[in-house]
């Protein structure tokens, strides 16, 4: 009975497969020049829905009763290589084995891509503020959108859906390197490493990712596994006249060697004694060292290490008046000394990352991949700390024309004041280093009152995690992690340079009140006298342990594909004094641990595409997820004390987005329609006001904490390109959105010029007892970064004699400035005796709050190279000239917050010499080249 | 091969490395703080002594009050020594220049639009000013050189500071000037100026309470403090910024030398002296030269005022004599105590102005009060001082008076007297209440007027005189 029943089953299941009819394609993909194996090769068939990728092996299988029949055509498709169309003949019931398939490298499209991770590492490094989101754009992706986004709107500060670089994850073997700080990925830690991190997975916004949750802006992985680089070297020497003037750099790998072995090294350098900006030094030296061991098929383990110091001269944004005095190369931070630009503020940062990976096959279809990665060292800008003097800084307000036309009907003394102040402006406008040390040389004391500062951060961060990703069956792959993270940042500042005095007095010598301790910075150590090297002013740690882990199940069929993915997470802060600072004495205020801050978050997220037909895809994507306040956001004025934000919460963010793809032999096109909200975001900023009610004066030095804001990004981008001749490419590509603030969150200020009684030796530290939170109308107001428009047409050439040159048209608009927030809180309309102005007019307080607009512009950037093959060989140069019509732009702006009571802006509006404190603005640079040469073999 | 292949990357790396490692270090030569020596011949050289003439000369013969150089001031140079320094913050934004390291014989201010500048202008710091364009006048009473611009002397901004001050390698060792208080002159102000045997005056720089240099609730942009000469009976003003870093330190309790700069107070009304920093005051001697003046140690504060006079009641002196006051000159001149009025106030009133009387006692003193009712006495009243050129009033008490001061035992009360204002009157001020608990029986409270006409002629109001105990 029991073999009957066997037989029946067999007989039934055989005539089952014998009616579906399956088809079989299979083969094996390899590098033309080394043989190896080539995994993640995508392999499709024209005009269908089938599709799939090569595995390890570089072994492809497609199947199924609807595959196309008859004639066909099979794309092989994988960056860096030049893609391979096979005709094939597909018929019922057979199997359709191709054996190995060649796949030639495509050597300008690898050089294209170094050259994208240079030219993006070269903006990537711009102050806080500056910087925008680019994760994801290192790499050269088949998107011309995404393309476009890296190459040519990169050069401004445009923001593909308006997101931050701190809305993206960057992953380096799988490890996390967003910083707990600020939640944003630290380039300059990786830079220079280019050839190293052309192995790259991106997923874009929070579609399916193999290793993380992810987030808005999308997740990138660079892999940097010794196995993972293709046999053989590079050298390259680049020249530029952006950021660094010049790169040098070289690279071999050894590839998997017989024994199971594989290394790979890289050493560069990049350098400038200034680069496009007046005085900004650039040195930067990168190290990179990979070792792996394959110990079998199961057995993995990988060693990888970088060390890139760099030193960097920063430059700022600056106002109009000052723009039209000088030019868009000026920048206030040097001072000429001893012959040479000495920049006051330079940044330095060196964080080695040691990490260990083991790559585990557990069996055919699981794998887990379990990493260690250790991370310390240091980031120090420096800045000139000036005492109780003048700011030595050439645009200094008072400096300026408009500071002597600032009152009503200048006399002619003040025309004369003017024009000196512009002259001298004109004719040199740098910081006096020689003045600077004459007072330190000169002082009776021997007291410096001026030293070169700098503010120092010293983080050792631990990350472990594992990562598992198993094939239920063909369909169903399930994917997780778990993460853990311990950071321990240390922050101080120190002297780097007594500018010729011979020791600092770290107390205030001008304190007069009645109580002592405020002279303090630490009233461990009162009174103290500090040398270069000492630590002085401030000095806490931040502690944060993150613990985190996500599950995700990826689902493939054959009309659509789709996913749903978890994450939970558990954070937590806490700050510890070391400081006991005078201000805040009292009990562990500022000395010891602050509360313990914990946060626990969750994130959901789904998707899917549908191939309506192989030229017609639908991809949607949604996503609800809560995020921990950053450490930067946590804590009110954490160089002073251990005051937590008041009410302080957890982001909730929410996205969707819908595309469709098109896709033919000779057109491909994207279109997408976005959405992201955020709710129950903070930010904290830090300035000096006149508007700071409750201080002596109603002037501080103040941390803002806005809470509760609310922001909408929308919007739609495109992409479209047409292979119009098989050497000549169009393309084009838009983004067109709207970043917008749409609530009006809540605004309180904190420092320690808030002590409302002088006599009780208590400060407040903030204005919330004194006024309370609030209302800041900050509704429909633009949420500033870069062009909310972007829009390019461009054409690539490729010569079939290894040239290429490709030329792009990029337009941007509706940029917008950062406005002040403070400017737009209930204190606008407050005079100093806490009541209305009396001359207040609605009308013109409206005008006054407007937000600027910055103009729109053109950029036409040119790109092209050429490879040579001599011998075992390959030369060749890649190029790229930027903005080539020297168009001048402003790539943002901000607004200053000093004087931001509607009085003080009604007279900065009508100042004959224009604003003392207006507007300042970063600005693009003009027409800039960059022309890389190398070698390979 | 392999071999080969990658040490000539190697090589390559290393050796394009070397080519291009010349991005300035952060090491950077520091500047040592030397000026070059000017040699500017003595033609081109305007004195500040030529300075002041041609300015006087100017309001004499033109009646203006500043006078600007014209373009024949062209490579011409106004010499000075430093004798200013902003760096403890007492001075902001001038500088002040005297013609000679030692025995100067005229000095003036240079108000510069920097801060700091004893960086470039340090103590003693020899430097020339080109005067063309520029215009000295006077500027809170003093010489001062500077932009003239709606008539007053305004800043010399940064930019031409770089451009007409220029700095010599001299620095000459400034040698102060020793000066009476009472030899205080217009042309001696922008002296660096040494005032020896002095003290701050013990009711503010001794008790249980001393005074700071300008940290009080009352000091506005200034503190301004009294100091006493020990040799002379005179005393001036020392005035120190509220910007100063020393602002909050007590002031120094000892007697001893001053070296400071001589100036006038911001209004321009009197004489004030004025310090670099507090390494100029050596006042270390502990003996100080107070008067052995009479206290009492008891609690005192007593609520109600059981005797008082506002002298109101009559309007001449001589009434009040008949009442039981006192009235005498002991050297019988003129100079007498009498009765002022001014918006319809009573007060008694003295000064040795235009007597022609060189030496002056004149004493005032009160009818009998009785003290055995009462305990906690406290004595205070109301002082005016006008015309202040030295201090001429003290206060006494006695218990056994009979008529004649001469033969009677009196105590000198520690009472301040300030020697402001110069010219104009100073307004009533109530004095610090004195202790007088431990006295009983009858006591006379007398006020002796010692003045020298023309040096000593300061003119004093007295007013409600209270003496309360409970």
């Amino acid at each position: 009975m029991r073999q009957y029943m066997l037989t029946f089953l067999a007989s039934v299941l055989g005539l089952f497969s014998m009616f579906s009819q399956e088809a079989t394609i299979k083969g094996k993909v390899v590098d033309a020049n080394s043989s190896e194996a080539i995994p993640r090769v995508e392999v499709h068939i024209v005009n269908s829905v089938f599709s799939t990728e090569t595995n390890g092996e570089g072994i492809f299988s497609l199947s199924g009763s609807t595959v196309p029949e008859g004639e066909q055509i099979l794309v092989l498709n994988k960056a860096d290589y030049v893609v391979q169309r096979i005709p094939i003949t597909i018929q019922k019931g057979q199997t359709n084995d191709l054996g190995q398939i060649l796949l030639q490298l495509d050597l300008s499209a690898v050089e294209t891509q170094i050259g994208v991770i240079s030219l993006s590492d070269n903006e990537l490094n711009e102050d806080e503020g500056t910087s925008y989101n680019i994760s994801g754009l290192l790499q050269a992706s088949n998107d011309t959108f995404l393309d476009a986004a890296s190459f040519d709107f990169s050069a401004t500060f445009f923001r593909p859906r308006g997101l931050d670089s701190e809305n993206g994850k960057v992953l380096i073997n799988g490890i996390e390197m967003n910083k707990q700080f600020n939640g944003r990925p630290q380039w300059a830690n990786w830079g220079g490493l280019n050839d190293a991190q052309r192995n790259q997975d991106f997923s874009m916004g929070l579609k399916a990712n193999d290793y993380t949750f992810g987030d808005l802006a999308g997740t990138t992985n660079i892999i940097m596994r010794a196995s993972q680089y293709r046999k053989g070297g590079r050298v390259s020497y680049a020249m530029a006249n952006r950021s660094y003037t010049g790169r040098v750099m070289g690279s071999y790998n050894s590839g998997l060697t017989q024994d199971g072995w594989a290394y790979s090294v890289l050493a560069s350098r990049r350098f400038a004694e200034e680069g496009y900006q007046d005085g900004t030094l650039y040195d930067a030296n990168s190290f990179f060292a990979s070792v792996e061991k394959k110990m079998n098929d199961a057995h993995s383990l990988n060693f990888t290490a970088f060390y890139t110091p760099n030193r960097r001269g920063r430059s700022t944004a600056i106002t109009q008046e000052v723009r039209d005095l000088k030019d868009i190369k000026y920048n206030p931070n040097w001072g000429y000394q001893d012959g040479e630009k000495r920049n006051s503020r330079e940044r330095k940062i060196e964080e080695p990352v040691v990490m260990l990976n083991h790559f585990w096959n557990i069996n055919e279809k699981t794998t887990l991949n379990t990493n260690i990665a250790y991370q310390f060292g240091s980031i120090g800008d420096s800045r000139l700390d000036n005492g109780g003097n003048r700011n030595p800084f050439g645009n200094y307000y008072q400096r300026l024309p408009s500071y002597f036309l600032r009152f009503p009907s200048p006399t002619a003394y003040d025309y004369q004041l003017a024009y000196e102040a512009e002259q001298e402006f004109i004719n040199d406008g740098q910081i006096n280093w020689n003045d600077i040390y004459l007072a330190n040389l000169n002082a009776a004391t021997g007291y410096s009152s001026y030293v070169l500062q700098e503010d120092r951060v010293e983080d050792t961060q631990l990350t472990l995690n594992s990562i598992l990703s198993t094939a239920l069956n063909d369909h169903v792959t399930l994917n997780g992690n778990i993460n853990y993270r311990s950071l321990t940042s240390k922050n101080f500042a120190t002297i780097l340079d007594l500018l010729g005095g011979t020791a600092y007095e770290d107390f205030d010598r001008f304190y007069a009140g009645p109580t002592p301790s405020f002279a303090q910075s630490d009233v461990q150590n009162p009174n103290r006298i500090v040398q270069e090297g000492d630590t002085y002013k401030y000095n806490y740690e931040l502690g944060a342990t993150v613990l985190s882990g996500f599950a995700q199940a990826q689902f493939k069929y054959s009309a659509v594909d789709f996913y749903l993915g978890a994450s939970a997470s558990n954070t937590s802060y806490q700050r510890t004094g070391i400081y006991q600072n005078g201000y805040f004495a009292e009990g562990n205020r500022s000395l010891g641990d602050s509360e313990e801050l914990t946060f626990t978050n969750f994130g959901a997220k789904g998707g899917f595409t549908y191939k309506v037909t192989g030229r017609h895809l639908i991809d949607f994507n949604a996503g609800y997820l809560t995020k921990a306040p950053t450490l930067r956001n946590s804590f009110a004025n954490a160089r002073q004390n251990n005051d937590v934000v008041d009410g302080l919460t957890e982001e909730k963010v929410q996205s969707v987005d819908l595309s469709y793809i098109y896709r033919s032999p000779i057109v491909k096109g994207r279109i997408t329609g976005y959405y992201a909200g955020f709710q129950d975001a903070t930010e904290i900023g830090f300035f000096f006001t006149q508007n700071a009610f409750g201080t002596e004066d109603n002037s501080a030095f103040v941390q803002e904490i806005v809470q509760g804001i609310e922001k909408r990004n929308m919007g739609v981008e495109v992409g479209i390109e047409a292979q119009v001749l098989p050497t000549f490419l169009l393309k084009g590509a838009a983004s067109i959105g709207q970043n917008l603030y749409t609530n009006n969150p809540s605004i309180y200020l904190s420092g320690d010029d808030y002590d409302y009684d002088k006599e009780d030796g208590f400060v407040e530290g903030n204005d919330l007892a004194a006024r309370g939170k609030r209302t800041v109308f900050l509704e429909n107001y633009h949420v500033a970064g870069g062009p909310e428009l972007a829009a390019q047409v461009g054409f690539e050439y490729r010569d079939p004699d290894f040239w290429w040159v490709g030329v792009t048209t990029n337009y941007f608009s509706n940029a917008y400035v950062d406005v002040s927030t403070l400017r737009r809180s209930e204190d606008f309309a407050l005079d100093t005796d806490n009541q209305i102005f009396a001359d207040y007019d609605e009308a013109v307080a409206k005008e006054l709050l407007k937000q600027e607009q910055l103009p729109d512009y053109f950029l036409v950037n040119v790109v092209g190279g050429k490879s040579w093959k001599i011998k075992q060989y390959y030369v060749g140069f890649f190029a790229t000239i930027n903005n080539v019509l020297n168009q001048e732009y402003k790539t943002g702006g901000f607004e200053d917050s000093r004087r931001s009571n509607y009085q003080q802006q009604l007279e900065e509006n009508s100042n004959t010499g224009g604003p003392l404190f207006g507007n300042r603005y970063f600005f693009g640079n003009g027409t800039t080249y960059y022309l890389n040469l190398y070698v390979r073999f | 091969m392999k071999q080969f292949k990658f040490s000539t990357l190697f090589l390559l790396l290393v050796t394009a490395v070397s080519f291009v490692s010349c991005v300035q270090d952060d090491e950077y030569n520091a500047p040592n703080g030397d000026a070059t020596e000017l040699n500017i011949p003595t033609t081109d050289i305007v004195t500040i002594d030529a300075l002041r003439s041609a300015w006087e000369q100017e309001v004499a013969t033109n009646g203006n009050q500043t006078l600007t150089f014209g373009e024949e001031f062209a490579g011409k140079y106004l010499e000075g020594y430093v004798i200013s320094s902003d760096e403890t913050g007492n001075f902001f934004e001038e500088i002040i220049l005297q013609d000679q390291p030692s025995n100067p014989t005229a000095g003036v201010k240079v108000l510069i639009n920097v801060n700091p500048l004893f960086g470039r202008y340090d103590f003693g710091r020899r430097i020339y000013i080109e005067l063309k364009g520029l215009s000295v006048g006077l500027d809170s009473g003093v010489l001062t050189l500077g932009y003239e611009s709606g008539g007053s002397i305004e800043q010399i901004s940064e930019t031409k500071m770089d451009e007409i001050i220029l700095r010599d390698a001299t620095v000459a060792e400034i040698v102060p000037m020793p000066i009476n208080i009472s030899d205080f002159s217009d042309d001696k102000t922008n002296l660096f100026v040494r005032l020896t045997d002095v003290q701050f005056t013990r009711s503010q720089a001794l008790g249980s309470d001393p005074l700071t240099y300008a940290a009080e609730a009352s000091d506005e942009f200034d503190g301004e403090r009294i100091l006493e000469s020990c040799s002379e009976a005179n005393s001036t003003i020392f005035s120190t910024s509220t910007f100063a870093d020393f602002k909050a330190q007590e002031l120094a309790t000892g007697r001893g030398t001053i070296d400071a700069i001589l100036t006038y107070d911001f209004f321009g009304e009197y004489f004030i002296v004025t310090v670099n920093s507090l390494d100029d005051l050596q006042l270390d001697d502990a003996n100080r030269c107070d008067p052995d003046t009479f206290s009492c140690d008891g609690p005192s504060g007593g609520g109600s005022v059981f005797w008082s006079q506002n002298f109101e009641q009559f309007n001449s002196i001589e009434q009040y004599v008949s009442a039981g006051w006192t009235n005498v000159n002991v050297n019988s001149g003129p100079t007498q105590w009498v009765i002022g009025n001014f918006n319809n106030n009573n007060y008694a009133q003295v000064s040795g102005f235009s007597s022609g009387e060189n030496t002056i006692e004149s004493w005032l003193v009160t009818p009998a009060i009785n003290m055995d009712g009462t305990t906690m006495e406290e004595l205070s009243f109301d002082l005016e001082v006008a015309f202040a050129n030295g201090v001429g009033l003290s206060v006494l008490v006695s218990t056994d008076f009979t008529g004649d001061v001469t033969t009677a035992t009196w105590s000198p009360l520690d009472v301040a007297i300030p020697n402001v204002p110069a010219s104009g009157f100073g307004g009533f001020n109530t004095v610090d209440p004195i202790n007088v608990s431990c006295v009983d029986g009858d006591m006379y409270v007398a006020f002796r007027y010692q003045g020298s006409d023309p040096n000593l002629t300061t003119r004093y109001h007295i007013d409600n005189i209270e003496v309360t105990g409970n």
